[in-house]
């Protein structure tokens, strides 16, 4: 069963006055960030977006979270089209966007304390994820007092916080360091295969797609739409070793063919934007 | 044993201070300026002391500091107001931002006569001054406190519910907090600079703008410079306060990330 259909969607932003952009050769004021996305992602599925920069996945992110609507297209959650931010969706940010007035713990209700969930109940959500996430000790410390590391696991938690059906995370790990992004892809996917959630992850790491993902959907150079879809056949539950077996590789070798060309063709793009003469 | 950090700031933060006393005593004591013109820091001291055993001393202080508390604490609630209300609504700065900023490039003591005209020499102008002097500082800061809130709070308030007051009470001024007090911080400042030019530009019988005029009057430099030294030991006195309150209602640290 799909939980989210994504039919058709398009979206175009109006540049300010005198800026330009060309679309598929055609100087024009309006961009096209996504160009008849289409994607059907199945319930309690680990989808990863890859593409090239700018080809639009925080945007498509943006509309299934109803942040954002499209200019034309649908995308359906649970069988509903998506016009407003939903109680069912989950977002986490890649710069954290912790409230740095909160404790770890109380940045962790945020989500609930708006769903008239009482203290009590809260503070025990909120305390078994930090555990979960080995974060019990910290449960006091404001953000400021946090590794980068230890900050994005808070953040994952409070989107965890609401249990979610889906779960948006627009490249969480960027900002990490290599180690603390391995230990926390581990713990992330460690996490999420004891729930029924479905995560749709974007990023530019390829191992980082190929560890985590179901499936990985290769966007196209903007204007965005799906190029191909590749399952990704290794074993669940994952451990980080499985880092080095050859079936990684092979797997890893199949996005990285589907992707290529179309990071090749961004930067073509890139080069020959119109230099803007005022 | 080793000096506390405390202590090593404080005692450097005296080195301008003592040298400033020493050569000014050297100075007046040599005997090149007369002493009505520069009075030695002795003099000054003397007339300190019979300054704060009269019971008036404390009636001029008491009756600045009730200028600079009423205008001050009128100038930050309407300024945080009206930053509050340009911040959020993008069609409110359209109406009020422009005719906000050419206002605000008039130095306030140009009012100063069509106040005057309006509202006689009375104690009202003179608070209308520090008013608006603090008005200024807290709308600017409120207005960019609350523009610069990364737009992933205003995203997450949207995934989460949070609309309107509450979205209001429990985002968008805690964000901006660290940016609204350096407002109310700089408005202190501001009350008290604007205090002399209302209390020397509007005559009163009570102020210790009064005790300057007093002074520059009778050539009494000492006097002035009790004046002035009061002035800045308050406004420095009150300054510290409320800095230690923004940084007390700072839990997250947001004001000193660097520090
Ligand atoms: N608010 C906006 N106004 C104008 N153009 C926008 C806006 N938001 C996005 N765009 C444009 O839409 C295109 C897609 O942007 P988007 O942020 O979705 O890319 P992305 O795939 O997430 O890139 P990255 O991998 O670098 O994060 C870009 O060319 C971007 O410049
Ligand atoms: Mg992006």
């Amino acid at each position: 069963m799909d939980i989210i259909v994504a039919k058709d969607v398009r979206k175009k932003f109006k540049l300010k006055h005198g800026q330009q952009v060309k679309n598929n050769g055609i100087v024009s004021n309006e961009i096209d960030a996504l160009g008849g996305f289409d994607l059907n992602i199945k319930k309690g599925e680990f989808l990863v977006l890859v593409g090239p920069s700018g080809s639009g996945k925080s945007v498509f992110l943006d509309i299934v979270g109803g942040l954002s609507t499209p200019t034309s297209g649908v995308v359906y959650l649970d069988d509903k089209p998506v016009d407003a931010p939903s109680e069912k969706t989950g977002y986490v940010f890649q710069q954290y966007a912790l409230f740095p007035w909160r404790t770890a713990l109380s940045n962790i209700e945020f989500g609930l304390e708006s769903r008239g969930v009482v203290k009590e109940e809260r503070v025990k959500i909120a305390r078994e994820l930090l555990s979960l996430f080995g974060l019990s000790d910290f449960e006091d410390r404001y953000p400021y007092q946090l590794s980068g590391g230890m900050q994005q696991r808070v953040a994952i938690a409070r989107a965890l916080a609401t249990k979610p059906e889906v779960l948006l995370m627009d490249e969480p790990f960027a900002a990490l360091d290599a180690q603390t992004r391995e230990i926390l892809q581990n713990e992330l996917i460690r996490i999420w295969e004891g729930t029924d959630t479905t995560v749709i992850f974007v990023t530019h790491s390829i191992d980082e797609a190929v560890f985590l993902a179901d499936r990985v959907a290769v966007v196209t150079a903007r204007p965005g739409k799906i190029k191909e879809i590749i399952e990704i056949d290794l074993p669940r539950p994952r451990h980080g070793d499985i880092r080095s077996c050859s079936a990684f590789a092979a797997n890893r070798h199949k996005v990285w063919g589907a992707l290529k060309a179309e990071v090749n063709k961004a930067q073509q793009d890139w080069k020959h934007a119109p230099v803007n003469s005022k | 044993m080793t000096i506390s950090n405390k202590t090593k700031a404080f005692l450097g933060s005296s080195i301008v201070p003592l040298l400033l006393v020493i050569v000014w005593q050297y100075v007046a004591s040599s005997g090149y300026v007369a002493s009505f013109i520069l009075p030695s820091p002795n003099q000054i001291i003397k007339t300190f002391v019979t300054n704060f055993v009269e019971k008036e001393y404390a009636l001029h202080i008491a009756a600045s500091l009730k200028r600079v508390l009423i205008g001050f604490l009128i100038g930050t609630v309407s300024g945080f107001s009206f930053g509050l209300l340009m911040g959020l609504s993008r069609t409110a700065e359209k109406i009020f931002g422009p005719f906000f900023n050419v206002i605000r490039q008039v130095p306030i003591i140009g009012f100063i006569p069509l106040i005057i005209m309006w509202f006689g020499v009375t104690e009202l102008p003179r608070i209308i001054i520090i008013t608006v002097a603090a008005f200024y500082p807290v709308t600017l800061n409120t207005f960019a406190g609350i523009r610069n809130v990364p737009k992933e709070y205003f995203e997450l308030s949207s995934v989460y519910g949070y609309k309107g007051l509450k979205l209001i009470r429990r985002i968008v001024i805690p964000a901006a907090l660290p940016s609204i007090t350096t407002g109310i911080t700089l408005a202190l400042g501001m009350s008290w600079a604007m205090l002399m030019a209302a209390e020397l530009f509007i005559q009163t019988y009570f102020g210790i703008g009064t005790r300057i005029q007093l002074g520059r009057d009778k050539f009494n430099m000492a006097l002035v410079i009790v004046g002035i030294i009061t002035v800045g030991a308050l406004g420095f006195f009150m300054t510290t306060i409320v800095e230690q309150l923004a940084k007390a209602l700072d839990r997250g640290k947001i004001i000193r990330k660097e520090t």
